[in-house]
């Protein structure tokens, strides 16, 4: 059975085997042991504290296969963006440049860098294996998240964004960096996105140009990659786009992908669960139930957070029926409660 | 040859002139209600009928024909109707030594920075007449007339200088930046702005700093600099004081250079004198020599020398300022030491 869970030290060398898998652009997955060490342990301490409301907190969780003991997932959620360093967004501005006398009505559209999205929960570090990507696991990996922050309103900000790697080619060039970025730093792009990773975002993003940008002076194959998304990073746009985020409003600095926002409220995943009393099936053996459908199911614990996907013959208005091999992965008992959404 | 202010009478001349220009004289369109216009204003400015902010000093260079095959012109004050554009060129470092990154990226900035100066405009002297002292002439006329009547004028001096544009009047800096907020070609950008059309200016362009990063190379390249033609322009003017400064125009980013009007040499080491009429003699050199009036200006150029706190100049001279021995005239030699004769 695939569990996600919150990610332990323990976990560090497979841990640090997803990362260096991961895509250029996912700088928040360096394939760097020192880094994802000390993002272990800033996750274990989050998930330690209490908390009433967010801030420095930042909580990263892994898809593991019970019966292997391998990682094949992980993703995480950073409470407030920006929270110790300013957080650089691209903002999409159109400004009218008309002349009345001469008939000529120009719609121009700027680039702005902004810190608009600072204080928001970010979605980040989304990875899964290869052999995962389009199947449904990689729904559990994305939104079992959302379910914890469904479950844990108080920890997180009341919109949610997350940056989707944008386009770069088979050579790792980025169109958008090359036309952007590259005139201040005179580096590539996966160099500086491996800088980023190693040290942070802020760190180069201050180097950017801070005055807005129009798009028309860019050649026409940067101004294409804006908005565009990895085909990597495919998947994870689809989820979310399918759980209600928007778009077209924030790009990344860097590579020009997209940076999707919703309100947490109105996160499908959040706004359709249900906490529902638990009665667990002991003669039935199994995860499969006959005539069911999938949902993801998530205790509403902290540490000892646990989420797996199930098919589950669930009516509304009533307790939902687990294995006993189910409930033992989520370490619920009879009597419990657990968070479910249909996938 | 004088040089001497615009009479409407001149209107059909100047004309045939203006349709003799290429593409890049913002100032002299080839539009008869225009043109008209503007020596109607010329002739108030001299008259000193205008306020400063409308002044336009606009002379034209006559043979001893009376024909007319030249025009130069001085704008009391650049920016004092309308707002007056220039790119500023700054810099923006982008540096990290930790990265061992050091970057230097010029920058335009959008400015109203020469608002108030007066401004050398509308030179433009016909392709036969483009010999010996003719184009300086009718260039320097319009500084010592300046060096006459100082509080006519700004505390500086400028002159746009004619950017880089091909055999086609295209420009590669129009081409990298206006053509993507104006949408037209730049002659028509150029004609619309030497017709006073100005106001357009504000509203399309863009007002945030530029990055000249963002410009292609063909354009970053013709920055400050000036069309090829317009380099002996550029360099006497530098002769007489002029410097670049860091301001170009927003359209071909040609040079706009400025001096202190005070500091401009052919004002600086003008003198009042008193003509003498005689023989100059062989040892003598080509002088400005203006008669000291204002709106029946007129200014030659000659060979002269000082004799006795005069100024001592030919009988033909003389009758070309309508002038005779004992009048008042203020002097300088054409060129400086330096520039040569």
């Amino acid at each position: 059975m695939l569990v996600m869970r919150p990610a332990q030290m323990a976990d560090l060398s497979e841990v640090q085997r997803l990362a260096a898998d991961s895509p250029i652009g996912v700088t928040s997955l360096p394939d760097d042991a020192g880094r994802l060490g000390d993002k272990i342990a800033a996750s274990e301490a989050s998930f330690a504290a209490e908390v009433s409301f967010n801030g420095e907190e930042t909580y990263f969780f892994v898809l593991e296969d019970t019966e292997s003991g391998r990682l094949v997932g992980c993703s995480g959620i950073v409470a407030s963006a920006g929270y110790s360093e300013p957080f650089y967004s691209f903002r999409n501005e159109t400004f009218v440049h008309a002349s009345r006398e001469l008939k000529i009505h120009n719609k121009i559209h700027v680039l702005s860098q902004c810190h608009d999205l600072t204080g928001n929960s970010l979605l980040t570090s989304f990875y899964v294996l290869p052999e995962l990507v389009g199947t449904l696991w990689s729904e559990l990996n994305s939104r079992a998240r959302l379910l914890f922050v469904a479950a844990h309103p108080e920890r997180f900000a009341d919109s949610i964004v997350t940056e989707i790697v944008g386009y770069s080619d088979e050579n790792g060039d980025s169109p958008f960096w090359d036309a952007i970025g590259r005139n201040f730093f005179d580096l590539n792009y996966a160099e500086a996105e491996r800088i980023c990773g190693l040290k942070s975002r802020t760190f180069l993003a201050e180097l950017m140009p801070h005055y807005p940008i129009y798009v028309p002076l860019l050649p026409d194959e940067a101004q294409e990659s804006m908005g565009q998304v990895h085909p990597r990073a495919q998947i994870t746009f689809d989820i979310l786009m399918r759980e209600g985020f928007e778009t077209d409003h924030y790009i990344d600095i860097f590579d020009g992908g997209p940076t999707l926002h919703a309100r947490t409220s109105g996160i499908r995943s959040i706004a359709q669960s249900r906490v529902v009393p638990v009665k667990v099936d002991t003669v039935a053996s199994g995860d499969a139930v006959k005539g069911g459908r999938p949902y993801l199911v998530a205790n509403s614990q902290l540490q000892d957070y646990r989420a797996v996907m199930l098919e589950l013959d669930w009516v509304p208005g009533k307790p939902v029926t687990l294995s006993l091999a189910a409930a033992e992965a989520l370490g619920v008992g009879e009597g419990a409660s657990v968070r479910i959404v249909a996938v | 040859m004088i040089v001497r202010p615009v009479r409407s009478s001149d209107l059909p001349a100047l004309i045939d002139l203006a349709r003799s220009t290429g593409a890049g004289l913002t100032t002299l369109p080839a539009n008869e209600e225009r043109l008209a216009h503007r020596v109607g204003w010329a002739e108030k400015t001299f008259r000193g009928e205008a306020e400063r902010g409308d002044t336009d000093y606009l002379f034209v260079l006559e043979d001893d024909d009376g024909r007319v095959v030249g025009i130069s012109a001085i704008a009391g004050a650049v920016g004092l109707r309308e707002p007056w554009y220039n790119y500023r060129v700054g810099l923006t470092v982008s540096a990290s030594q930790e990265l061992n990154i050091y970057r230097e990226i010029p920058t335009l900035f959008l400015a109203n920075d020469l608002t108030g100066n007066s401004e050398l405009c509308s030179l433009f002297l016909h392709a036969d007449f483009r010999n010996g002292l003719n184009g300086r002439l009718l260039s320097k006329a319009r500084m010592l007339f300046i060096a006459e009547f100082p509080e006519l004028f700004g505390a500086k001096i400028i002159a746009e200088m004619r950017g880089m544009s091909d055999e086609q009047g295209h420009s590669p800096f129009w081409e990298s930046l206006g053509r993507h907020f104006f949408k037209m070609e730049f002659s028509q950008a150029d004609y619309l702005t030497g017709v006073g059309n100005r106001a357009f200016i504000a509203e399309l362009m863009p007002k945030f700093p530029l990055y000249s990063c963002f410009l292609s190379q063909a354009a970053r390249d013709v920055i400050g600099r000036v069309h090829t033609s317009t380099e002996p322009a550029l360099t006497m003017l530098k002769a007489e004081g002029f410097s670049y400064q860091g301001y170009v125009d927003i359209f071909d980013a040609g040079p706009a250079i400025e001096c202190e009007t005070g500091k401009i040499r052919a004002v600086r080491d003008s003198q009042a004198l008193v003509l003498a009429v005689g023989t100059p003699g062989d040892d003598a050199t080509p002088f400005l020599i203006h008669n000291r009036k204002r709106e029946d200006c007129r200014v030659t150029a000659a060979p002269a020398r000082f004799a006795a706190g005069t100024l001592v100049v030919d009988p033909k001279t003389a009758k070309r300022l309508r002038l005779t021995a004992g009048d008042q005239v203020r002097a300088v030699p054409l060129s400086p030491a330096r520039e040569g004769v």
